[in-house]
């Protein structure tokens, strides 16, 4: 189940022995009754009637004690490299990090280096805030457990499955890159200016307001292997790029093609996809915001829109679905 | 298909640059791809996860698994 809920319904669950992973403002999360669960803040959510911001009354609930046996725990910075050495060694890790902590700043930037990342699959999403209150409050995430909020530890419900079950990650990127300026950067950073454009020494935020993208609309497309891994423009400064995830060294980034309807280009390409056995599904905020969705459909599985997606590495401006093979 | 054995070179030349040949539409399989191109580690290391790799993905990469030992 990975579906919105009144807080009354989740309680109920939560009280029926159900171990949970739960998406919510502060103020409805903190109605939760202690048990196996996990959470984070963030109001924004694909619902049935499309994006919206969600109340202290609604949370989005994603059960996966059907699947498997469920064990949830927190991590702090010094130790979120062992969140997938901790892992089952066949399953499923659902973490929830608050965006800007220390802790997150640490999973983006390491954790396809942790140990057994890509045998056992870490997806999931980075907390935040309402929009408006960014820079007012912090995300946070919650131990239902005891009932704590930390604003700089990790909390992942593990999900382990039988052998002859396995987890299938997809994600989808509406962006392309384009076919022009290759940009490379010589260290792992969430705040950039120093780079190479097309082998040429540069400066990003230079290039960035040259070429009037200082909106941030467009984030910087890397390519690993093929797949498509955005990192998303938050501020432009007249000296340097802060962004929502790191860039990293030996990847090839450009800055992706304009998309004019984020709406109906999610539309076309869920068209061709199946929401049946999604097991977690969460998009970004960036999505939300730059696309409008507020009050728009685009079909596809239901979720948070996030301040940063997992899979596998942090992300940005995609979606992330998790199904059961 | 089963992978080629443990001790096949293709998997010596998988973990020295062969592995970027692979033609793959799969996250997690793009994902490892970058990484091993990143990693500064021994050779018998990489050899020994992308091995690692495989047998617990192959179920569901036979494509990819058949391209192994030509890459």
């Amino acid at each position: 189940m990975h579906k919105m809920t009144s807080v009354q319904q989740a309680a109920q669950k939560i009280r029926d022995g159900r171990r949970l992973s739960i998406a919510g403002t502060v103020e409805a999360l903190m109605q939760l009754p202690k048990g196996e669960w996990v959470g984070g803040s963030i109001p924004y959510f694909m619902g049935d009637e499309g994006g919206m911001v969600a109340n202290a009354d609604q949370v989005f609930v994603t059960d996966l004690s059907d699947l498997g046996q469920i064990s949830v725990a927190t991590y702090a910075t010094a130790d979120i490299h062992l969140v997938t050495e901790r892992a089952p060694d066949n399953g499923l890790s659902l973490l929830i990090l608050p965006c800007g902590s220390s802790v997150h700043r640490r999973f983006a930037a390491e954790a396809p280096n942790f140990k057994d990342a890509f045998l056992k699959p870490t997806v999931g999403w980075i907390a935040g805030v309402h929009l408006d209150d960014i820079g007012k409050k912090t995300p946070v995430v919650i131990d239902g457990r005891t009932g704590e909020f930390y604003e700089d530890r990790g909390a992942v419900l593990y999900l382990a499955l039988p052998p002859e079950r396995l987890v299938q990650v997809d994600i989808l990127n509406l962006f392309e890159p384009e076919s022009g300026d290759v940009i490379r950067f010589d260290q792992t950073a969430f705040t950039v200016d120093a780079c190479t454009i097309n082998g040429e020494p540069a400066s990003l935020s230079a290039y960035v307001h040259q070429r009037g993208l200082a909106h941030g609309r467009l984030p910087l497309v890397g390519d690993f292997a093929g797949a498509s891994i955005n990192a998303s423009l938050q501020t432009v400064h007249a000296d340097h790029v802060d962004l929502y995830a790191p860039v990293f060294p030996g990847v090839d980034y450009r800055f992706a093609k304009d998309l004019p309807d984020y709406a109906a280009a999610f539309r076309e390409r869920e068209a061709h996809q199946s929401v049946d056995g999604v097991a977690f599904s969460c998009n970004c905020i960036l999505n939300y915001a730059f696309g409008e969705l507020h009050g728009k459909q685009i079909g596809g599985p239901k979720g948070p829109f996030t301040f940063g997606e997992i899979a596998y590495q942090q992300l940005n401006q995609t979606q992330v679905t998790v199904r059961l093979l | 298909m089963d992978l080629p054995p443990h001790t096949d070179p293709c998997w010596q030349r998988l973990a020295t640059g062969g592995l970027a040949k692979l033609r793959t539409q799969h996250l997690g399989t793009q994902l490892m791809m970058k990484r091993m191109e990143r990693s500064a580690e021994p050779v018998n290391v990489k050899v020994a996860e992308i091995q690692a790799f495989f047998a617990k993905w192959q179920k569901v990469l036979p494509q990819e698994v058949a391209q192994l030992a030509r890459l």
